[in-house]
């Protein structure tokens, strides 16, 4: 299969990242969309497509896109809604890409904007109340240290692997002017060891904190962005998703992630192999999430992940410069916006935008989605991105 | 059994599809789960459908409530009903029947418990007439 590289992302933007703002998913979205326009000098009637992604603050309205829409004075031919979390941004940027392939549109806006920190308005409803919520499993935290516990008792966990990704991670938060300003400290591997335990053998630093924020991507095909005028890029060449991995199995191995699925699938369409990977810009709801994706997608071996964290340079100077903007873990998590602010790290540092954290090759980026934790499973939706200059 | 009351707040059945089986025979002390004709294998949480078919040919059947601690943690902080059973022990259990069910373990200190662990059921008293099932260590 020949490589596709007739698509680009040609802009991105980014708000800072806040805690309990005040503000609304709208002003944020608002805000990185406006960026995006000034940031590319792409006028607003050009743009006729745009991927969403669905907030928590605003999902009671299930017109939450055409509203948006509304909002920004935008008429899209292509309107695409996503409910996948932290999926929504890399998958809105191939789904963008169909679109645009397919005709329906020329020039898409991804766009990801949420503010749970102010307003937090999701019900997941289901099974939940009757099965999940009475028995104490009523947040990620819950299922991460289920989850944790089996991957301990399965291959054993090095609290100072997952340590050294929050540290590595906190590292580069302190050269991250979007990050949340609370996060712009140093991390000891001390601090780490005595952090409280939230649900064995889950750390509060293993964990991301819900903020308020907003990003967006500009893609459109290489063709219409020269016509543009645009001359920074990036080609998304491979990208896979996969949810409810084994999902007709009662008792699957809950420590394989649907990254074992995705993996195979985004290095036969790019062509590139973990050793060809630049940077690692990984979805990192939990250290373990990041720990487990070492694993799944062939930078070492399962059950190595700790060995690996430990005996590699992870940081943006490093051989696998891992999450360079500080991650969610620690630049925040903006909502389910959260999987934009991997992606737009990604395609900053390819633009060569990095400043005082530039990764010295950014030829090519490996960036990933986590999306929801299901009843007593891994996590519900796994998506990864490959961009290559 | 546990004859203690309890403290949390009782939910109500058949929110997303009919679980009244569930319900009705919790509160004789049996614990059912979704069953697959076609396949004869169980599924839990409850489906609008088998997951292993996609056919609607399911029923209601007993399970043992025997099995074995598949993957435990220890939530700290609270949460909605959860203020006066911290630290509580939560569990994913997979049943002799191969299904797993998450639950809580009753009878030992949170942090006692232990994947591979053998478990049976226990139940936890609601209301005068609504049971919900828990585990205890065998």
């Amino acid at each position: 299969m020949s490589k596709k590289r007739d698509i680009v992302i040609a802009g991105y933007s980014e708000t800072p990242v806040v805690f309990k703002s005040g503000r609304s998913a709208y002003d944020f979205g608002g805000e990185a969309f406006a960026k995006l326009l000034q940031s590319t000098g792409v006028p607003k009637s050009e743009i006729d497509g745009m991927a969403v992604a669905a907030p928590l603050s605003e999902c009671t309205n299930p017109f939450f896109p055409v509203y948006m829409a509304e909002a920004l004075g935008l008429s899209p031919k292509w309107l695409n809604y996503s409910g996948t979390g932290g999926c929504s941004a890399t998958g809105g940027v191939a789904r963008a890409a169909s679109a645009i392939r397919d005709g329906q549109c020329e020039v898409a806006v991804v766009l990801s904007a949420d503010s749970p920190s102010t307003a937090w308005r999701a019900n997941y409803g289901a099974y939940r109340s009757e099965f999940q919520d009475p028995v104490g499993v009523q947040g990620p935290p819950a299922t991460f240290g289920l989850l944790m516990s089996r991957y301990h008792h399965q291959y054993g966990i090095k609290p100072e692997a997952l340590g050294k990704i929050a540290i590595t991670q906190r590292e580069h938060t302190l050269h991250n002017e979007n990050a949340l300003a609370k996060f712009k400290t140093p991390l000891t591997m001390d601090d780490y060891m005595k952090s409280r335990v939230i649900a064995d053998p889950l750390r509060l630093l293993d964990c991301v904190m819900f903020c308020d924020g907003a990003n967006a991507f500009l893609v459109t095909s290489e063709k219409r962005s020269r016509e543009l005028g645009l001359t920074k890029m990036v080609h998304p060449t491979a990208y896979a998703e996969i949810t409810n991995l084994h999902g007709d199995q009662s008792c699957p191995d809950i420590t394989e992630t649907g990254f074992s699925a995705v993996a195979p699938l985004i290095y036969k369409h790019s062509g590139l192999r973990a050793k060809d990977i630049k940077m690692f810009q990984p979805y990192d709801d939990f250290t373990i999430a990041v720990m487990m994706q070492f694993e799944d997608f062939g930078f070492c071996e399962r059950g190595q992940g700790g060995d690996f964290t430990l005996g590699t340079d992870l940081s943006f100077k490093g051989s696998l410069p891992l999450n360079t903007g500080g991650g969610q873990i620690s630049a925040g998590q903006p909502g389910l916006a959260s999987g934009g602010l991997n992606l737009a790290e990604a395609v900053r540092q390819m633009f060569g935008e990095g400043g005082e954290r530039q990764v010295k090759d950014a030829s090519n980026a490996l960036v990933t989605g986590i999306g929801v934790i299901p009843f007593a499973r891994n996590w519900g939706t796994s998506a990864a991105l490959i961009l290559e200059a | 059994m546990s004859e203690q009351k309890s403290t949390r707040s009782i939910p109500s059945a058949s929110v997303y599809v009919d679980t009244t089986p569930f319900w009705d025979a919790a509160r004789q002390g049996k614990l059912v789960l979704q069953f697959c004709k076609d396949t004869n294998q169980f599924q839990h949480y409850p489906r609008p459908v088998s997951i292993f078919t996609g056919s609607r040919n399911l029923e209601w059947r007993e399970v043992s409530g025997r099995g074995v601690v598949y993957a435990c943690t220890v939530i700290r902080v609270p949460g909605p009903g959860l203020d006066e059973r911290l630290p509580l022990s939560v569990v994913t259990v997979e049943l002799d029947e191969g299904v797993r069910i998450l639950g809580n373990v009753v009878n030992v200190e949170a942090d006692k418990v232990v994947i591979g662990q053998r478990v049976e059921l226990a139940w936890d008293r609601l209301s005068d007439d609504v049971q919900y099932p828990s585990f205890r260590t065998v």
